[in-house]
């Protein structure tokens, strides 16, 4: 190793990240009644407490209904959005960008209670509307960064050269640019679902006892009852979101996902 | 001759520069026009005006005749050739040549036939089934200029369409672009900053400098009466001065022999000297007619070696010299 510092710091991080997980994962095979590491022997009997306790299947239907909602809808708005920043001539193309970008940096309490305030309690809108609202505009700026990175790789060229062989701007724009977005598109959908369904800051703050995201549900169930269910169902979803991960890699790549991101 | 297009008083402007200034140029039909200019002078800008891709600021631009000004780009019906090529990368290389013909309802059968009709012309005949990514850069080019080609343009845009290719392609491809452009009897607008592919290929050669036009004629003209300093400095005129009476005079270095003869006369020092095996590249020093110091070059062939320091005449040859209208 050229690097021993930057090694073992590396190595400690995946420790300090991994170590705690297993303990989850571990606790959650366990045989006894408690929260406990070591595990009191092995069975599945929490697994099936997990996925036969209502209030976690309920709440997990919601997540899933509120993240691909959330999801598509940020798509529907983000990746117009996004050709319009790369491609289009609109004045103050900066400003507008930052409008989408905002959701990453404005601490989610703040738009949690400033929907809160608006939607709800101003317009009187339901809490499941306003969650939708919320996660929208918390997954924009995925949806504008992935898609509009995938666009920038893509030579503005291409498209002109549509143009040029007959296509209007309309067809120019579905059978070339489109297809050339669609890895973009995948991934930020891929990551959207994850990040919303993940949220807990604006999900607890919007919650109200018929919609509950399963996050939340789980918060609430820890600070009543101190048993391996709670871990049975952070393993279950943390096996999905391996799933959803191995399929981001194989079909997208990390780097690409993540590199839309922080670029 | 009939006109193919015309750029009448056409200039473009981005923000306080301007790109284009105000050009006049006839596009002669069935013939192969380039334009010749260094890096930035507005080569690109023109050929996009001609596209349709970009708007002039000002000016008319037709094509056969009629004012398409403002006719967007997939109405000119007009092939254009990128400097990046352009492919569309999900896509086959036969489905990459028949996507304007797609667009234009010519029927399944009549595509196939010419899709592999282009191909074979570009010969790329066996590798229709490829993706873009497979092919080498030079495959590409084939592949875009096919793809142009295909839908039987009114013109043939080229922009930089070898610059990308080695050395070796390069040339190579300049015939293969004379022959395609003469078997198929196309109007071809060729862009490139490498004087001697303009050379070589044009018909036409039209020479620009920020954004307006030097000097146009046929190679021959222009390389043997460069109008001003810059077109012929970019042709490769590297001795400058001004006569015993006067005159701003050029001669190319082959033409400026050392010692006396028919011509214009100098007095001057050998300054450094490098030998290449065909020539002896010989830099000298003189005071010229206006009392200037200037640089000269002579390209010496079957010469004797000579030592910098050395004080001679020389002579640039009556035949070969020219006599610039501009200084700049
Ligand atoms: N869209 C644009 N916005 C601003 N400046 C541009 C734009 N396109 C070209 N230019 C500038 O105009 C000049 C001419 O560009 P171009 O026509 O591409 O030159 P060439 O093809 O001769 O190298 C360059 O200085 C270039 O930077
Ligand atoms: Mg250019």
């Amino acid at each position: 190793m050229r690097r021993p510092v930057a090694a073992t710091l590396a190595v400690l991080g995946y420790l300090i990240m991994i170590v705690p997980i297993l303990f989850v994962v571990a606790t959650a095979f366990s045989a006894g009644r408690t929260l406990r590491f070591p595990p009191e022997g092995f069975s599945l009997q929490w697994f099936e407490a997990a996925v036969t306790y209502d209030p976690f299947m309920e709440s997990l239907v919601s997540s899933l209904y509120l993240a691909i909602g959330a999801t598509a809808l940020a798509l529907l708005l983000g990746v117009p959005a996004t050709i319009a920043i790369h491609r289009g001539k609109i004045p103050g193309r900066g400003l507008v960008e930052g409008l989408f970008l905002s959701p990453l940096i404005v601490p989610e309490l703040v738009v949690g209670l400033a929907l809160y305030q608006q939607l709800m309690i101003g317009f009187g809108l339901d809490n499941l509307t306003t969650l939708l609202l919320g996660h929208t505009a918390l997954l924009l700026p995925y949806a504008v960064r992935v898609t509009g990175a995938s666009l920038a790789l893509a030579d503005p060229a291409v498209e002109e050269a549509a143009r040029g062989l007959g296509a209007s701007p309309v067809r120019a724009f579905l059978t070339v640019t489109l297809p050339l977005l669609r890895p973009g598109i995948f991934s930020a959908a891929l990551l959207g679902l994850v990040t919303s369904f993940n949220n807990v800051p604006l999900s607890l703050l919007l919650q109200d006892r018929e919609f509950r995201t399963l996050p939340v549900t789980m918060l609430d169930y820890v600070q009543q009852s101190y048993n391996p269910r709670i871990a049975a169902m952070a393993t279950i979803i943390l096996a999905a979101t391996v799933v959803i991960a191995v399929i981001a890699e194989r079909t997208v790549g990390f780097a690409k996902i993540f590199g839309g991101i922080n670029r | 001759m009939t006109i193919a297009a015309e750029f009448v008083g056409v200039t473009q402007r981005f923000g306080d520069f301007t790109a284009v200034d105000g050009i006049d140029l006839e596009i002669p039909e069935g013939k192969l026009t380039t334009l010749l200019g260094p890096s930035g002078c507005g080569k690109t800008t023109s050929l996009r005006m001609l596209a349709g891709y970009s708007l002039p600021t000002a000016g008319t631009i037709k094509i056969h005749g009629v004012d398409s000004t403002t006719l967007p780009p997939e109405k000119r019906g007009l092939g254009m050739v990128f400097q990046s090529y352009a492919l569309f990368p999900h896509m086959t290389v036969a489905q990459n040549v028949a996507y304007g013909l797609k667009i234009r309802k010519v029927g399944q059968k009549e595509i196939a036939a010419r899709v592999s009709e282009t191909l074979d012309l570009v010969g790329l005949g066996h590798l229709s089934a490829s993706k873009p990514k497979k092919l080498s850069g030079g495959q590409q080019q084939r592949v875009a200029l096919a793809r142009a080609i295909a839908i039987r343009p009114r013109l043939l845009l080229l922009d930089e369409p070898l610059s990308n290719l080695d050395a070796r392609l390069r040339v190579q491809m300049r015939a293969e672009i004379r022959r395609i452009q003469s078997e198929t009897g196309l109007t071809v607008v060729l862009v490139t900053h490498d004087q001697d592919e303009a050379l070589e290929m044009s018909d036409l050669m039209v020479l620009m400098k920020s954004g307006r036009i030097m000097q146009s004629g046929s190679p021959r003209e222009v390389f043997a009466n460069p109008a001003n300093r810059f077109v012929a400095d970019f042709l490769g005129y590297e001795n400058f001065f001004t006569d015993k009476t006067g005159i701003f005079r050029t001669v190319r270095p082959e033409h400026l022999t050392l010692g006396a003869g028919d011509g214009e006369r100098l007095d001057a020092t050998v300054v450094s000297t490098a030998y290449r095996g065909v020539d002896l590249l010989v830099t000298l020093e003189a005071v010229d007619g206006a009392g200037q110091t200037v640089r000269l070059v002579a390209d010496v062939r079957n010469g004797a070696a000579v030592e910098p320091g050395t004080r001679t005449t020389v002579t640039a040859d009556a035949a070969h010299l020219v006599t610039l209208a501009a200084k700049e």
